[in-house]
């Protein structure tokens, strides 16, 4: 994903660390460790621990007992804002795209 | 059974064991020949093996073990809190990486469940791999299910399904029942799949050919594209020619060559194709753009049609305040009031009040209040209401001359 410039990197926003991490927990299915988020996100535990706290608070996150140790999983919610998300991104990549001056004069329905 | 231990930062030579390995940390192993464990093998921490390597099980802890040879482990290869990094082949039944896991050789497993980073400098072949962050390899993927949560960067693929959070790069190869990508998904080489699912920018860099595709954001493919049914919400662009079903586009989409399609093209927005246009029925929001569109039943345009040879379909409407550039052919026109059109061409062409056209052909014409053509030729009737106005005389013939398309 671009921002600005050509070849310049978008810089990530706090949304993005969420994303990652939901997408992360995803992939485990409901056995999500705090050890495998972190290095499935490439965060350290203890800044991990505040964005799952958070994520927890908000319901895009759900936390149960496995062997003894919390495990997490994505909520329905949690697919939803991982949905709407990549979806914005697309949208906003869509429009970093350069304008057609026809695009501009067209109606939408 | 018997456990060989090779203390802490200990540096030892070793080569058939009969029973346990137990190595502790930062121990540098040299190997006779091959370091084979007929049990377990368990390091905690660091460790270096100076060779090839076989064993009943493998587990580690802490640290970083790298076996500077094969691996072969009879059962299952397990870290916790560790890497492995094995310099030549590795094969196990089953490997669970808690850090990542760094491959020089091909790499065999039924699965392979890997919580950080998966690299690999040649093929990798299993039935299940689940990566928590980044997948890497630069030789063929053969499996069946690939799942990652960060970013997957391939080479060819063989794969029956294909998951991923954040986003995918593989060169080409087939992947037969799913891709689901939830950033963006791009492939270099001709690519196959049964469906795709991107939630943000899909993109084909050379020709790909596969069932349903949806893309959230933009859709991009530089080559031939084939399918069945493309759903796009922002933007789509195929560089080649398109062939599928159904197209649904919310905002703009564009073809290079021609697009085929043997159903419904929907556009929200914007469709430029710059050769033929092939379908059953259209609905376009805004401008529909082509050298030529070619619709077996019903069109209904929004905002604008611009094509060089002609527009035709069974029936045509054209919207309020619309506009037309090129011919318009049908069994019945309808121009929606205050809508501008060059040559119309119908069994019926009828113009809505203050509409404009330049020629129209038709068994049957009929003009709206205040409607204006510059030529009517007709067979049958021509119905002319309250202001409507043909600038030459109006020509009843019998027979009309030859549509175009």
């Amino acid at each position: 994903m671009q921002n600005g410039s050509p070849g310049t990197p978008r810089r990530r926003e706090v949304s993005d660390l969420y994303a990652t991490v939901l997408e992360v927990v995803k992939r485990y299915h409901g056995a999500a460790r705090i050890t495998r988020i972190s290095y499935g996100a490439g965060m350290p535990v203890d800044r991990l621990r505040n964005f799952v706290d958070r994520l927890l608070a908000l319901g895009l996150l759900k936390s149960e007992e496995l062997d003894g140790r919390p495990a997490y999983d994505l909520t329905p919610r949690g697919q939803e804002f991982l949905d709407t998300y990549w979806k914005m991104r697309g949208y906003i990549e869509v429009f970093d795209q350069p304008a057609d001056p026809d695009e501009r004069s067209s109606r939408r329905r | 059974m018997t456990e060989t231990r090779v203390p802490r930062g200990g540096k030892v030579r070793l080569g058939v064991l009969d029973g346990d390995l137990r190595v502790e940390r930062d121990a540098d192993i040299e190997v006779d020949g091959k370091l084979a464990v007929s049990g377990r093998a368990r390091f905690d921490g660091d460790a270096d093996v100076r060779g090839n390597m076989e064993c009943g099980s493998f587990r580690s802890e802490d640290g970083t073990v790298r076996v500077r040879g094969d691996l072969f482990v009879h059962e299952d290869l397990e870290t916790r809190d560790g890497a492995v990094e094995v310099d030549g082949e590795l094969k196990a039944r089953r490997v669970d990486a808690d850090r990542g896991l760094t491959v020089g050789g091909p790499a065999t497993a039924d699965q392979f469940e890997v919580g950080g980073r998966l690299e690999g400098a040649q093929t990798l072949t299993a039935q299940k791999v689940s990566v928590g962050g980044k997948f890497r390899l630069a030789g063929k993927l053969k499996a069946e299910s690939v799942e990652a949560g960060g970013s997957v960067d391939l080479k060819e693929v063989e794969l029956e399904t294909l998951e991923v959070g954040g986003v995918v790069h593989l060169a080409g190869g087939v992947v037969r029942r799913s891709v689901e990508v939830g950033g963006t998904f791009s492939s270099d080489a001709p690519f196959e799949f049964g469906e795709i699912e991107v939630g943000g920018i899909a993109q084909f860099h050379a020709a790909a050919k596969g069932g349903n595709i949806e893309a959230g954001g933009m859709m991009t493919a530089d080559g031939d594209l084939t399918f069945d049914d493309l759903e796009v919400g922002g933007l789509g662009t195929i560089g080649g020619n398109g062939q599928g079903r159904n197209v649904e586009v919310g905002g703009k989409f564009s073809v290079r060559g021609s697009l085929d399609l043997s159903g419904k093209l929907e556009v929200g927005g914007q469709i430029s194709v710059g050769e033929a246009l092939t379908g059953t029925t259209v609905e376009i929001g805004g401008k529909i753009e082509a050298r030529r569109a070619v619709f077996t039943s019903t069109a209904e345009i929004g905002g604008a049609v611009a094509t060089r040879e002609g527009f035709k379909a069974a029936r045509i409407t054209l919207g309020r305040k619309s506009r037309a550039s090129g011919p318009l052919v049908g069994g019945a026109v309808e121009i929606d009031t205050k809508a501008q059109a060059e040559d119309l061409y119908g069994d019926t062409v009828e113009l809505g009040d203050k509409a404009e056209a330049r020629r129209v052909f038709a068994r049957r014409v009929i003009l709206g209040e205040g409607a204006s053509a510059d030529q009517v030729v007709y067979t049958d009737t021509l119905e002319l209401k309250s202001g409507a106005t043909v600038r030459s005389a109006p020509q009843k013939v019998a027979t009309l001359p030859t549509f175009p398309l």
